[in-house]
């Protein structure tokens, strides 16, 4: 797939699902109009067992994540939020139950099939931004659109396209040792929506930002999803989101509160 | 591909520089060890590969270039008379006890040739001139060997038993590192220096093919070889060889268009007492004999050995050191959907970077040094165009192989860790 198919791709399915208000913070998917479920999970349920310790970590969960929606998964710390997103990223194969992304189930990929599933699907953002500390940011971007398949030309133009919507069009040659936490975290949001995968999974991106960057890069980031009609699934602790989510779901003990 | 092995690699720039020391301690240490083995090995046979015979005629006892029995000079008159032979000239090989001018002892290896003639000729002539061997009881000698004999420079004098030596030129790299210092004069002084204060008897062999074989033994006189004393003997004009004179080889050169194997066949056909060797039968006798006796492919191979386990044990340590810090970063290529082979080309790129790095200064490393030894040891650390290549295909090897540590790790890495803070 070539970069303009897949810009071609994504304004289309911009067009279908103009960006609803977000005015209905919470989950009451019943007064929004019927849109399309990007994640569909029934019975999700991860037990961890170390030695014979067995630890229930997920029992049980019905979740359903709606396109373009920006959708919030809190709880307290240990509730199993990371848990679930890593299930719901492909990252981690839930002891029980269904998941389905984007209509595949993904409980019966292999482990490769999981892996390009992920690498076309799915864009990444971490607490503590995971950039390769030896690249420069435009690098950072250009080896993710490099494993999608670009080439050399169009992944370096892409890269820096990226970059400028991130506003780190002056940062480009900069390795992440050079920016601040801030920076940081707008490099792996261009490096997330790089080759425009569907979904955006967020694990507490504010967590390691002050508050106003924190602030800054989830505007940002909603603002872009929202462009390209992504579905954002994100991990936080900082009530403060709340503000910019369609839908929030709450974790605790394993399980979903309703 | 961005590279970001060969960013990894230059990242953390000492560990890099200790990888690359490690390497090129290995790489060099196998380098050198070949060398050495190509050099002695080649030292061995220099005289056979540098003579233009196609033929050389022996006793069927032959067991290297140096180790024979003599067979008689008139060999070379009928080897002549065969069809098919150009020229065919007489190589003589003679021990002797060489006593310096100080006074101190060697044991040298005369090696007894003509002149004027084409199949054997010293190629490497430093000093002084092939022709001026003809001169009584003249030699030359290799500039490596100059010291252990004696010598200061050409001009001066020794002996070689009871017989004077006088030095008229040098040669450079011509020695076989296994033998005795190789002295080369004509067939007259060769002659001269083996009969020297001797008699002489005719003593004849009888052959297993029939025949008898007869050759000229020269002994002391006296029974007390004591009484010799060297400087005063009654020292007579060196003489041409009669028939039975013993020489060790007739050098054959076949004539143009003639078939070597041809030649060969009717050689010892001719002359079943001797057998005929082609060059490079000579060659690879000669060499096998020189690696088999010495051991030295097995000691040189142990310690190439040794570096390469080295290199392996350093290369790998520094990979899997350089991937364990970069652990997360190779997690978040999994979590991101980077397939397992990707992940391995990362490391293996890494590793032959490290390869190629090492490799280049290490060659050029030991091709200095090789010069070094060779102009100040006469000990030839030879690297061939083929050595070259199967050190690096080996440096590779090694580095790719380290990286099997390094993708072990990767391989059961969790992707899951990206979201462990
Ligand atoms: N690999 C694992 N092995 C065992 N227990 C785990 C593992 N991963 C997470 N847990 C446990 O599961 C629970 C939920 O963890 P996590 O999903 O990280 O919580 P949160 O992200 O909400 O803080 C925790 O009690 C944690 O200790
Ligand atoms: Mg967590």
């Amino acid at each position: 797939m070539t970069a303009s198919q897949i810009k071609v791709n994504m304004l289309a399915k911009a067009a279908h699902h103009p960006t609803s208000a977000s005015s209905g913070a919470f989950e009451s998917s019943d007064l929004k109009s019927p849109k399309t479920k990007a994640i569909v999970t029934k019975g999700v349920e991860m037990v961890f067992q170390s030695g014979s310790q067995r630890f229930h970590a997920l029992s049980s969960v019905d979740l359903d994540i709606y396109s373009g929606d920006v959708q919030l998964l809190m709880g307290p710390s240990g509730s199993g939020k990371t848990t679930l997103l890593s299930i719901l990223g492909g990252i981690l194969t839930p002891t029980k139950g269904s998941v389905q992304i984007l209509d595949r189930e993904i409980t019966d990929l292999s482990r490769s099939e999981l892996s390009r599933f992920r690498l076309h699907n799915i864009g990444f953002i971490f607490q503590e931004f995971n950039l390769f500390s030896a690249l420069t940011a435009a690098e950072n971007v250009e080896l993710v659109l490099k494993l999608k398949g670009f080439k050399q030309r169009a992944a370096r133009k892409e890269a820096r396209e990226l970059l400028e919507q991130v506003g780190l069009g002056q940062k480009i040659n900069n390795k992440p040792h050079d920016l601040s936490g801030g920076q940081k975290q707008r490099v792996a949001i261009a490096r997330a929506l790089a080759g425009s995968p569907q979904l955006i999974m967020a694990d507490e991106p504010t967590a390691a930002l002050d508050s106003q960057s924190g602030h800054e890069v989830i505007a940002l980031l909603r603002q872009l999803a929202k462009e390209g009609g992504r579905t954002v699934l994100m991990v936080t602790h900082d009530p403060r989101i709340i503000d910019v989510a369609d839908r929030v779901a709450y974790l605790e003990d394993g399980k979903l509160k309703r | 591909m961005v590279s970001i092995a060969r960013k990894n690699l230059f990242e953390d720039i000492p560990r890099f520089l200790v990888a690359q020391a490690g390497i090129m301690f290995a790489v060099s240490l196998v380098t050198i060890q070949t060398g050495i083995l190509n050099g002695f090995t080649r030292s061995t046979v220099l005289l056979i590969e540098n003579s233009t015979a196609d033929l050389w005629m022996a006793a069927r006892e032959m067991e290297n270039l140096e180790l024979t029995q003599p067979i008689p000079a008139e060999r070379v008159t009928q080897a002549q008379q065969v069809e098919g032979v150009a020229r065919a000239e007489a190589l003589a090989i003679q021990s002797g006890r060489w006593i310096s001018p100080s006074g101190d002892i060697a044991s040298v290896r005369i090696i007894g040739y003509d002149p004027a003639g084409q199949l054997f000729r010293l190629w490497n002539v430093t000093q002084g001139s092939q022709a001026d061997i003809r001169q009584p009881y003249s030699l030359i000698v290799d500039e490596a060997n100059l010291k252990s004999l004696g010598f200061d420079q050409v001009g001066e004098q020794a002996n070689i038993g009871a017989a004077p030596a006088r030095l008229v030129g040098l040669t450079k790299g011509t020695q076989s590192i296994a033998s005795s210092a190789f002295v080369f004069t004509s067939l007259e002084n060769t002659k001269a220096y083996a009969t020297a204060g001797l008699t002489s008897t005719v003593r004849c062999r009888t052959q297993a093919q029939g025949g008898v074989d007869c050759t000229t033994v020269y002994e002391r006189l006296q029974a007390s070889p004591n009484q010799a004393a060297p400087n005063a003997p009654a020292i007579s004009e060196p003489q041409p060889l009669n028939a039975n004179d013993p020489i060790a080889y007739v050098l054959v050169k076949a004539e143009a268009g003639q078939d070597v194997t041809n030649l060969q066949r009717r050689l010892n056909d001719q002359f079943p007492n001797n057998h005929t060797y082609t060059r490079a039968e000579m060659a690879n006798i000669t060499r096998d004999y020189w690696q088999r006796r010495t051991g030295i492919g097995f000691v040189l191979g142990l310690g190439a050995t040794v570096g390469i386990i080295v290199g392996v044990v350093i290369v790998g340590q520094i990979l899997y050191s350089s991937v364990s810090d970069n652990i997360k970063e190779f997690g978040t290529l999994k979590a991101m959907g980077a397939s397992d082979w990707i992940i391995y080309r990362v490391i293996i790129e890494q590793a032959l970077w490290m390869a190629i790095l090492g490799y280049i200064p290490s060659i050029g490393l030991c091709l200095g040094l090789g010069t070094w030894t060779f102009a100040t040891q006469g000990i030839m650390i030879l690297i061939t165009p083929i050595s070259a290549a199967g050190i690096f295909a080996i440096t590779v090897g090694m580095c790719v192989g380290s990286a099997i540590f390094a993708i072990q790790k990767v391989t059961h890495v969790d992707p899951a860790i990206v979201f462990k803070a």
